[in-house]
């Protein structure tokens, strides 16, 4: 299937010019906008990678936080669809920031997009590789080999593998098909819906690890100890659901632009919490939150929980949630490449970042510049983490919800100020401009700076640290820092787009 | 006359712009280079809204194909078209149907690695679903003037008759000779016999295939008969002279569908070894232009 598209060209005299024809309809319908939603959020993933830090800061209001962190997450997609219909822009966040609060925080923004989308490949690598050998031991009938995960140097190798490979799939332009990605839903829904059934039968049999009994206590956020923990749970519940937004930004490309967004929304939503709280319940329900053997507060536990509890809970089909960690963590992988990979090429052709990250392959016409330089920073990223962490899948984990609410607060607020002037004009502008980004975009950014601040302590996260700082601090502090260097250093030797002369504040 | 050319903003395609130019001059035929831009999918593309990406896309295509406008000398009319599709191939068949292209042009190759003719996986896809005569483009071709020699490689299979009436209309067309060539690969043995068999039915055939010609011009007189041998098709083709200014034309296998190319396993062998040019004719190509007897055949690169 092709289309022709509308080209205008006016400077071309002698001999030629560009034909014209239509665009083509939008072909996704409700299912598949929910699928693409789902599979954006990649539950699976989620959860084992982010369902072991919030139980460490919560506890038992695991369900509570859950509930609560898709409340500023709401409150900023609103925002963020009005910023995607008013400006569609690669630079998303990037251009957003600039455009309301000129070059200066619009280039933090963007660097907070990439930073974040480039922590999650690298988590995203590493989830994949402790699966992968999971999966052959599970296969093989030898244990061993999942120990093989435990060994450094081959872990780093391997994750480094993995990443080189999706670079090079996203380089050449090859993307997941929707066939795959439909089979990749349905296979995650499935087993993570296996894994809570067997889970709440070895409770009601009388052989899970540490039968807890639900109370309605889990659902009540103010049950929270305290203010740092509800933070720092929040901050993580953004995380698990980072990608919902994109289902409220498809627009042409659905069959009815009007209502399916809307609604692939809302189901989206429901199939995810209804999913989320199933195994949120579940897993506490088994395993309890005690710090010793499969409890889910046992520090050994955290950085990926279905790596522990799935042998106990699914006996020998275990091997089925590798296999749908394996395979949607690794289709995240490649498709997540796309987001750090235009908002680069975005930045370059504003002329914020040198030209080469503007450069698209000709033979591939995808980003190839910015695709390789994603790469290079994701493995630079986990080979850094792997070596000073004792604890690398959790740290990045923590690190990477700051610095979601660090950008997801930005681009609110950007919505907030670039429509200010229309914000009083009706109750529709008023909520979707002002209020919800308003609220949205002031929460994020109060958890941010609580993290933040929290994180110093040396014990924050899975303890490390570095020179009596915490290492969560280090990370996401180091990186926003290592942006407001390269920022300046852009500014000496590229200020036209610094002066507001390439994006101009509107 | 219009000749689609496959577009890319790398050497392929700069051979393909040089190429299309090539047949266009001396032929008066206007070139339409079509850039073909992938469809940006949301399944698979997690945090990354796909309007702005589109945006940018078409941008540098528009970019890309003034680049390559900039290319074609001021004599030959050209147009540039931006193309959606996730299939090259698929794409550019589309637009060559279209548009009522009689010849697609593409590059080959952009590989300096394997020999001249490695084809390309869009090229390889293009020969076996392409409905109009495929011009392929050598790896560094960059020769603009018009077509000096044409050659017409035979085989004895079905079909030859019409392939011959292709490469005759072609000569016809733009006054230049035509050779005809057989080309053996012999493993010793008795080669005087088959050259001479070879040789007999190439000439049988020029003379069934010159009637043909409704105007009476004899491109007969400046055809010439050559049959090449050689232990294998590579050695009969290095045996043969070139000249810069020559294409060479072959007929799909009888594999194919009807009216679409499939390159037969001889042909791909020449493809291999071949310095010039490369024109594939799909099998029954000129039977559905004489069965379309509309007053704009005239034109078409088959007739006179």
């Amino acid at each position: 299937m092709s289309t022709e598209q509308a080209t205008a060209k006016t400077s071309h005299d002698t001999h030629a010019g560009l034909s014209a024809k239509g665009l083509k309809a939008g072909s996704v319908g409700l299912l598949g906008a929910v699928v693409i939603g789902v599979s954006c959020i990649a539950p699976a993933y989620t959860l084992t990678a982010a369902l072991g830090p919030t139980v460490a800061e919560v506890g038992v209001q695991l369900p509570a936080i859950f509930l609560v962190g898709f409340i500023p997450m709401l409150l900023v997609a609103f925002g963020y669809r009005e910023l995607n219909n008013a400006m569609p822009d690669a630079g998303t966040s990037f251009t957003w920031a600039s455009r309301a609060f000129g070059p200066w925080i619009g280039w933090m923004g963007g660097w907070g997009l990439i930073a974040a989308t480039i922590i999650v490949l690298s988590n995203l690598a590493a989830v994949a590789v402790d699966f992968f050998y999971l999966m052959l031991a599970q296969l093989f009938g030898n244990p061993e080999l999942a120990d093989l995960t435990l060994n450094l140097p081959l872990n780093i190798a391997t994750t480094l593998v993995f990443i080189a490979l999706a670079c090079w799939i996203s380089y050449r332009g090859m993307e997941t098909t929707k066939g795959v990605q439909y089979v990749l839903v349905a296979f995650q829904l499935f087993v993570l819906g296996w894994f809570a059934v067997a889970a709440f039968s070895h409770v009601a049999n009388g052989t899970a690890f540490d039968a807890t009994a639900i109370t309605p206590e889990w659902f009540n956020p103010f049950a929270v100890e305290s203010f740092s923990a509800f933070a720092a749970g929040v901050s993580l519940s953004i995380f698990i659901y980072w990608g919902w937004d994109v289902t409220l930004t498809m627009n042409e490309e659905t069959r009815n632009p009007e209502k399916t967004p809307g609604r692939a929304a809302t189901v989206t939503v429901l199939v995810i919490v209804i999913i989320y709280m199933t195994v949120a319940l579940a897993t506490l329900a088994f395993a309890g939150i005690g710090q010793e053997g499969l409890g889910a507060g046992n520090p050994e536990n955290q950085g990926s929980i279905f790596a522990v509890l799935a042998g106990p809970v699914m006996g020998p089909f275990a091997i089925l949630m590798s296999l749908s960690i394996l395979s949607s963590s690794a289709a995240s992988l490649q498709s997540t490449f796309v987001s750090p990979a235009r908002t680069l090429l975005a930045m370059g052709h504003y002329k914020a970042l040198p030209s080469k990250f503007g450069k698209i392959s000709p033979t591939f016409k995808s980003p190839s510049y910015a695709t390789i330089a994603a790469a290079v920073a994701a493995a630079g990223f986990y080979v850094i983490t792997r070596t000073t962490s004792e604890n690398a899948l959790w740290d990045t984990i923590t690190a990477l919800g700051m610095m979601i609410c660090f950008y997801y607060g930005i681009t609110a607020l950007a919505c907030v100020w670039f429509f200010r002037a229309e914000a009083f004009s009706g109750a529709r502008a008023f909520f979707f401009k002002f209020l919800a980004p308003l609220l949205g975009g002031v929460i994020l950014l109060v958890m941010f700076v609580k993290t933040a601040y929290d994180s110093m302590d040396p014990a924050y996260g899975s303890g490390s640290s570095v020179g009596g700082i915490g290492l969560v601090f280090i990370l996401g502090m180091g990186v926003i820092l290592l942006g407001a260097v390269l920022m300046l250093v852009m500014a000496r030797i590229r200020p036209e787009f610094f002066k507001g002369q390439v994006l101009p504040k509107s | 006359m219009r000749y689609v050319v496959g577009y890319s903003a790398n050497a392929r395609g700069r051979d393909a712009v040089s190429l299309a130019v090539a047949l266009a001059r001396g032929r008066g035929a206007s070139l339409d280079l079509v850039l073909v831009v992938p469809e940006v999918q949301q399944f698979g593309a997690a945090h990354a809204p796909k309007a702005g990406f589109e945006n940018l896309l078409n941008e540098q295509a528009r970019q890309w194909l003034d680049e390559a406008l900039a290319l074609v000398p001021a004599d030959v009319p050209a147009q540039g078209h931006i193309r959606t599709g996730d299939s090259d191939a698929q794409a550019l068949i589309e637009a060559a149907e279209e548009l009522g292209a009689d010849i697609l042009v593409i590059g080959a190759t952009s590989s300096g690695l394997f020999k001249r003719f490695s084809i390309g996986s869009v090229a390889s896809a293009l020969l076996h679903a392409s409905t109009v005569p495929v011009a392929l483009a050598p790896h560094g071709y960059h020769r603009k003037d018009a077509l000096t020699r044409i050659s017409c490689g035979l085989g004895t299979r079905a079909g030859a008759e019409q392939l011959l009436d292709f490469a005759l209309g072609m000569a016809a067309n733009r006054k230049v000779p035509l050779r005809v060539v057989s080309l053996l690969a012999l493993d010793g043995g008795d080669s005087a016999a088959a050259a001479e068999a070879a040789r007999e039915y190439a000439e049988q055939t020029v003379a069934a295939g010159a009637p043909v010609d409704p105007e009476g011009v004899q491109p007969a007189a400046k055809t010439e008969v050559v049959v090449a041998q050689g232990r294998s098709i590579e050695e009969a083709v290095d045996g043969l002279d070139w000249e810069d200014g020559e294409v060479m034309v072959i007929g799909s296998s009888r594999l194919a569908q009807a009216r679409s190319i499939f390159l037969g396993s001889t042909a791909n062998r020449i493809l291999r070894a071949l310095p010039v040019p490369m024109l594939v004719v799909p099998s029954g190509y000129e039977l559905k232009h004489q069965n379309q007897s509309t007053p704009n055949d005239t034109s078409r690169e088959a007739h006179q």
